[in-house]
């Protein structure tokens, strides 16, 4: 299988996952799962930094 | 006069601080090998036989007591825990640090770190403190590169700046309560002067750019020294001092964050780790903000566990380094299997500042979290468990780059021997710890607190799992965003140096014209006292000349006084005579008669009017 089917298939396991999780906190009120709600949540924020912070970037070996 | 608490107990400090004084005895060879391996066992002994409740006192003054030694339950587990690590560093160090001058800084400044934990007094913690901070910047100066040389500059601006606070906070401490004794300070100025300064030492945030900048430049063995002793020193002091300020666990929290996020945009290994202690260190902040028994505990484990876990990740990365010369994550790759001892211990380490069970970082971070989502801090919560899916997206940014991303060019092989024992010992800790906390528990200030807590819970440790898994994904499917580039990142210094050019702008600009203005006009004064010195009878009467003309303008005098034509011309002549000659004197009793009648004058108004001059 190639390389971006791999991801692909991963994202949708994950995406359900998140579906379920988020369902189970909402409904039946289980945290059981709620940290797969934190990892979701944590890497969408990371990501968002990340692409943020490129505004305080600049090409340039990162020496000082 | 010493008091002895306990006789086998010497300062441990004393040990390192006069162990590396001889150190110069043994050359360079294999007794200096087998010199250093005695140093650190005894080294190790010292801390072991201590017990709480001893002291070393020396009375300097009326009044004034030095406390070399103070032990009880947060010392100690800080002794312990510098001497295993200064150990591991010391036999890291045997085969690649070739001057001894480095591995004197390294001593000293071990030995300097031992002696502020143990330090009973503020100014014993004081002399300490300083020459930490001198003792490491020699760590970095004998990386002997340009960059090494200016960030150390920049490193040494910031702690003497930090020194300075804190010996301001300790003079206005001692003045206010007339007590020098290492506890919690009273608010006021004494109580941010002392928190800036701590605040220097454990980097918080807008006080933390001196070590992503200095870290990096730090030499291989200097690094691993400098990533344990100036922050956990500094948490220590905030737990003695500041443990139970909201603020305080809030910076924790701002720390974790900023820190984490500033990591993952890192190319540079060592600064990505740097980065990191600025994060972890937020936990141990955290804990102490909150200042309950298990946020103590908490703090102390995560001081201990992230020693362990911060000084093999350095001494890893220094192996890297010192096989391939590449630091950089877009050069690095394909490591794996060239250096698999060097990758299985990287590995131990990411896992564990990752808090994945069965680490010893899970037990200490979840203690941490489980403090503040006691006190009902839910906010610092979530962001302390953003933070563990950072640092986690973090090391699998740097365990893949640097071992597993495919690499055929590099050429590297496996570090020197006791550099693998250094990192194999501290990575054999860092599991030990994970798999049976209880022996962690057991040193913590509050041991009996710290046994209740159930690092292993099903319900934290299935949530624990499921934030690393989903970690995990998010980076496989992300593993674009999260590339290492060549660029450079801006942190708050860039600031910091954009404000000292303009302050070295406004010293070498307008303040020096200023300057100029003022010397050429105090000379003038000078020269024209000097002139009316010289004959004042002379001088007064052009003065008062030039004082009339001014005062009515010639035109008008020329017109009332037909005489004024010769006044003028007299003037002329005036003007052109040289005020030495001819010299017109009075007696010096004249002078005295003067000086008399003010005198009197002055005495009468002073008599009738009380005060006239103050």
């Amino acid at each position: 299988m190639e390389k971006k089917t791999w991801k692909g298939l991963l994202l949708l396991v994950a995406f359900i996952v998140i579906v379920l999780s988020a369902g189970s906190l909402l409904v039946g009120h289980s945290e059981t799962f709620a940290g797969f709600l934190y990892g979701a949540g944590g890497v969408a924020l990371f990501m968002l930094l990340a692409k943020m912070m490129t505004l305080i970037q600049r090409e340039g070996k990162q020496d000082d | 006069m010493i008091d002895i608490g306990g006789i086998p107990s010497v300062p441990p400090a004393f040990i390192y601080l006069i162990g590396a004084a001889l150190l110069l005895l043994f050359g360079q060879g294999k007794a200096r090998k087998i010199y250093l391996i005695a140093l650190a066992v005894l080294g190790l002994a010292a801390v072991a036989v201590l017990t709480p409740q001893t002291s070393w006192v020396f009375p300097v003054l009326q009044g004034l007591e030095l406390t070399f030694l103070e032990v009880d339950n947060f010392s100690l587990i800080m002794g312990y825990i510098f001497a295993i690590i200064g150990a591991a560093a010391i036999i890291y160090s045997l085969d690649i640090v070739k001057e001894n001058g480095e591995l004197i800084c390294g001593l000293l400044y071990l030995g300097s770190a031992m002696g502020a934990v143990f330090a009973g007094d503020f100014f014993t913690l004081y002399i300490f403190w300083e020459i930490m901070a001198f003792s490491s910047l020699g760590l970095i100066w004998y990386n002997r590169t340009e960059r090494a040389t200016n960030a150390g500059m920049r490193y040494i601006l910031f702690h003497l700046f930090g020194g300075c606070a804190l010996l301001g906070g300790i003079i206005i401490h001692y003045m206010n309560t007339g007590s020098i004794a290492v506890g919690p300070v009273e608010t006021g100025i004494g109580y941010f002067l002392l928190l800036i300064s701590i605040g220097v030492n454990t980097a918080f945030i807008a006080l933390h750019t001196w070590l992503p900048d200095s870290y990096p430049k730090a030499t291989l063995v200097g690094a691993v020294f400098m990533c344990v002793f100036t922050t956990k020193t500094g948490v220590y002091v905030l737990a003695r001092t500041y443990s139970g300020v909201e603020a305080v666990a809030y910076m924790g929290g701002l720390m974790c964050l900023y820190g984490v996020a500033f990591a993952l945009l890192q190319n540079d290994v060592r600064k990505l780790l740097s980065y990191h202690i600025v994060s972890q260190v937020g936990y141990m902040v955290a804990a102490i903000g909150v200042g309950t028994y298990i946020g103590i505990n908490g703090g102390f484990a995560h001081i201990f566990n992230h020693i362990l876990y911060k000084a093999l990740l350095f001494m890893c990365m220094g192996a890297v380094i010192y096989s391939t010369g590449r630091h950089n994550l877009t050069e690095l790759g394909g490591l794996a299997k060239k250096m698999p001892v060097t990758m299985i211990t990287c590995m131990i380490a990411a896992f564990s500042i990752s808090g994945v069970p069965g680490f010893n970082g899970y037990v200490s971070k979840g203690m941490v979290i489980h403090a503040v989502e006691l006190e009902g801090m839910h906010l610092l919560t979530i962001v302390l468990m953003l933070g563990s899916v950072g640092t986690f997206l973090s090391f699998l940014k740097l365990t893949y780059f640097t071992f597993f991303k495919k690499n055929d060019v590099i050429q590297a092989k496996e570090a020197p021997l006791p550099m693998l024992i250094a990192m194999s010992a501290v990575a054999f800790l860092c599991v030990a710890i994970g798999v049976y906390p209880k022996m962690l528990y057991a040193i913590l200030p509050y041991p009996a607190v710290a046994s209740h807590y159930h690092a292993y819970g099903l319900a934290h440790t299935i949530g624990t799992l499921e934030l690393l898994m989903m970690t995990a994904v998010g980076f496989v499917v992300l593993l674009a965003v999260f590339s290492p580039h060549e660029r450079i990142t801006y942190d708050l210094d860039t600031l910091y140096r954009k404000a000292g050019r303009g302050f070295i702008w406004l010293c070498e600009q307008p303040l020096v014209t200023v300057t100029d203005g003022m010397d050429k006009g105090l000379r003038k004064v000078a020269d024209y006292i000097v002139w009316f010195s010289r004959n004042p009878a002379t001088a007064s009467k052009i003065l008062a000349a030039k004082a009339m003309v001014a005062m009515a303008g010639s035109a008008v005098m020329r017109t009332l006084n037909p005489g004024y034509i010769q006044y003028e011309q007299d003037l002329a002549k005036l003007k052109q005579m040289h005020v030495d000659e001819p010299v017109q004197r009075v007696a010096i009793g004249t002078g005295v008669l003067l000086a008399l009648l003010l005198f009197i004058l002055y005495l009468v108004i002073y008599l009738t009017h009380g005060v006239v001059w103050i």
